[in-house]
């Protein structure tokens, strides 16, 4: 078989099982289960047939599919070391996720709407993947969108889903607006919007990255990102959108979708002038430690692990805006695997606690779910980048990254350093935190004290992520075997993209004087954060210690930030009169004056005329007449 | 002496000015159809007169081709002037005026 075809299948497959559940299977959730869990796995073993046999050349191959005059609009696949990172990530995460989806919706009225739902995301997701020009992109960009709402909204009845669910449509829209009026200036720009032109374009011209139109192009199309991988402004939408089940978490807002935004970036990086990068490096670096900081406020196990992806979401940002997009993947495709561990550990327990999310009406979990506890456990020791674990591997290269920035271009990116150690400290005190109190200690509920572990359908994805959120980062080591098709446990061909920017890192690390200290401190101080939460929240009877010692710190944290309450506040005293405003515009002057004054002048007009209708047919002559002499009149040119 | 076109004009336009007066004046619709018909025949006899002063027989023709479609036109409105006798009982202008309101 040959790429193209391949491609095709796996785009196609995900639709085809949608389009099947949907019109046939909404009513029989088991086998809308096994038509996406099929579906899905049938995706990763092709995917990974795909990065097997691949042969490292980048693919790229187009059909037009609209012509507008000069404009025309094409289709196709880009196939790179990019791409095949990503397709990797989510074909792999996506197929055990659905399977744990399985036991975790097991009780469910809707599997048919679920699983149909899971298969559109696929199919949205593979597209952003593949797409090898912004307006494919940015199609299946809106669809991943729309699965996401859609997926939120999965529990639909009650009001907290409903609103969740638009809040994340329409802040991501905002986003996407930006994205797509940069799209349409980047046409205008550079004259294509297919990404190998376009590298092509800037590698033979860099200075056209000097332009003022460049930085404009470079903040639009940051603006996508900014929304889909909730960065600072708008990242308020994805700690909201945990009103999701919680598998939906872990694959799309975990895991996959808020992780397109910074494969986005990558794809695009040649497009980022200085200061575009400059800005993402900042907001993520302050988004770090700020999202950090709001994860040991929030009571709810999902929210806080969410606060944790904006945090880890910060860090690929952090990577992006230093330079080095490909370390950024790398973390990328590490955080999957641990949040995605973490995501369904934090679904096994409150799968067996009875839908209870609150982390201080869990606790003593270890014993009653040890393969939840110890998987859960490995990934948190993988996120706090603790040595040998996955995480290490690329969180401490971004510290690094960070460290170096600062040694060798100037004291001022100290600060990112400083952002990404302190958010590095706070990952190590809400995991410690999380995992103390959800898993040690006594059962402070009666759903808690009578849980038990959950069906093999969950714990199988557990083991597995968990052992690669354990493992995967050993691949920067190198052992290769089967011929070196496959380094560790990955496609020789997706290590491409981000072992360059790892042996750089780690060679300007060794070179620098301070270099390993700092990493050392960083490790003391995430074994001591750890340590220090066992003793701050592991006794911790009923609620939060901090909100107990220190309200007002908590209730920052808790709100993080009073950014939502902004928000708030901006749409109902700023947004809302100026839309009145303007509504009274459109009341006044289009509404009263074109169509009502349309209606009245015709009305008048009639009602005039009809006056000359008397019915009398010597009425009718003298009027002809008339008439005809005006024509006359008009004729000679006394008119 | 044979008359001249200023001759020929001038009965028509009496003529047309007779049937425009008809018309104006007349209450009964059978007599403002006559007035009509004598409106164009007058147009008629003009158009005549200058083909066979102009020395060519267009006009002729033309004539022939406007008496033809005046007689269908004569069958036609004669027959809704009875049409509408039958049906109304008069053939009062004044009193045909349900158009009116």
């Amino acid at each position: 078989m040959n790429l193209p075809v391949i491609f095709t299948i796996i785009l196609l497959l995900p639709l085809i099982s949608a389009a099947v559940i949907t019109l046939f299977l909404r009513r029989s959730g088991k086998l809308a289960e096994c038509a996406s869990v099929g579906s899905g796995f049938l995706i990763m073993g092709l995917s990974l047939y795909v990065l097997l046999t691949w042969n490292g050349q980048t693919f790229h191959q187009s059909w037009e599919w609209l012509r507008f005059g000069n404009f025309s609009y094409s289709m196709g696949y880009l196939f790179d070391n990019q791409a095949s990172l990503m397709l990797l990530v989510v074909s792999f995460v996506a197929g055990w996720i659905q399977l744990f989806s399985v036991g975790y919706m097991d009780e469910d009225e809707a599997q048919g709407r679920f699983f149909g739902g899971l298969s559109i995301f696929m199919f949205s997701m593979l597209g952003i993947v593949l797409a090898d020009n912004l307006v494919m992109l940015f199609v299946f960009w809106e669809l991943v969108g729309f699965s996401s709402y859609m997926l939120i909204a999965h529990y639909y009845k009650t009001d907290f889903a409903n609103m969740a669910s638009r809040k994340a449509f329409i802040v991501n829209r905002i986003g996407d607006f930006g994205f797509v009026v940069g799209i349409v200036w980047c046409y205008h720009h550079y004259g294509t919007l297919d990404l190998q032109t376009l590298a092509n374009i800037i590698t033979a011209h860099p200075d056209l990255l000097g332009t003022g139109a460049a930085v404009g192009i470079g903040l639009l199309i940051m603006c996508g990102f900014v929304g889909k991988s909730a960065q600072f402004p708008i990242q308020v939408w994805l700690t909201d959108a945990m009103a999701g089940p919680t598998p939906v978490s872990a694959l799309i807002h975990a895991a996959t979708m808020v992780a397109a935004g910074i494969y986005l970036m990558a794809r695009v990086f040649f497009l980022l002038p200085p200061f575009t990068q400059e800005w993402i490096m900042w907001s993520g670096a302050g988004m770090t430690a700020f999202a950090g900081l709001c994860a040991l406020g929030q009571t709810d196990i999902k929210k806080s692990l969410a606060y944790s992806t904006l945090s880890h979401l910060g860090y690929m940002a952090t990577a992006l805006g230093l330079g080095y997009p490909g370390l950024a993947l790398f973390h990328m495709a590490m955080h999957a695997c641990f949040k995605a561990t973490l995501f369904l550990g934090a679904g096994s327990v409150i799968h067996a606690c009875h839908h209870e999310q609150d982390i201080y009406k869990m606790g003593g979990l270890l014993r009653r779910m040890p393969i939840t506890a110890i998987t859960f456990a490995i990934a948190s020791l993988s996120i706090c980048a603790m040595p040998f674990f996955a995480g290490y591997y690329s969180k401490d290269s971004i510290i690094s990254a960070a460290y170096l920035m600062g040694a060798n271009h100037g004291a001022v990116f100290y600060g990112v350093y400083v952002l990404v150690f302190v958010g590095a400290v706070c990952t190590s005190l809400y995991m410690g935190r999380l995992f103390f109190v959800v898993f040690l200690g006594q059962p402070r509920s009666e759903h808690a004290e009578h849980a038990h572990e959950s069906s093999a359908f969950m714990t199988i994805p557990l083991i597995i992520l968990g052992f690669l959120s354990l493992t995967a980062g050993w691949v920067v080591y190198g052992w290769t075997w089967d011929n070196g098709h496959m380094i560790w446990l990955l496609p020789a061909s997706c290590v491409q993209v981000f072992i360059g920017d790892f042996n750089l890192i780690a060679k300007q690390v060794e070179s620098s004087s301070l270099g390993h200290p700092l990493e050392i401190l960083d490790i003391v101080l995430g074994v001591a954060a750890i340590i220090a939460t066992y003793f701050f929240y592991g006794r911790a009877r009923t609620g939060d210690p901090l909100a107990a010692k220190a309200p007002g710190v908590y209730h920052l944290l808790e709100r993080h930030g009073w950014f939502d309450d902004f928000y708030d506040w901006y749409v109902a005293k700023v947004q809302q009169p100026v839309c009145e405003m303007f509504g009274s515009f459109d009341k006044l002057f289009i509404e009263f004056g074109c169509v009502w004054g349309t209606g009245l002048a015709t009305g008048l007009t009639g009602s005039l005329l009809k006056r000359a209708y008397v019915g009398s047919l010597h009425a009718y002559v003298y009027w002809f007449f008339a008439g005809v002499i005006l024509f006359w009149a008009y004729a000679v040119g006394w008119l | 002496m044979t008359p001249g076109l200023q001759a020929y004009l001038t009965v028509a336009g009496v003529l047309f000015a007779i049937g425009f007066a008809g018309v104006l004046l007349r209450r009964n619709v059978l007599i403002i159809y006559m007035c009509l018909e004598l409106m164009l025949t007058a147009s008629t006899l003009a158009l005549v007169a200058f083909s066979r002063f102009n020395g060519t027989m267009d006009g002729a023709i033309f004539v022939f081709f406007i008496i033809t479609v005046a007689a269908a036109e004569v069958a036609v409105g004669l027959a809704i002037i009875v049409a509408l006798y039958r049906r109304r009982r008069t053939i009062q202008v004044d009193e045909l005026n349900y158009l009116k309101n």
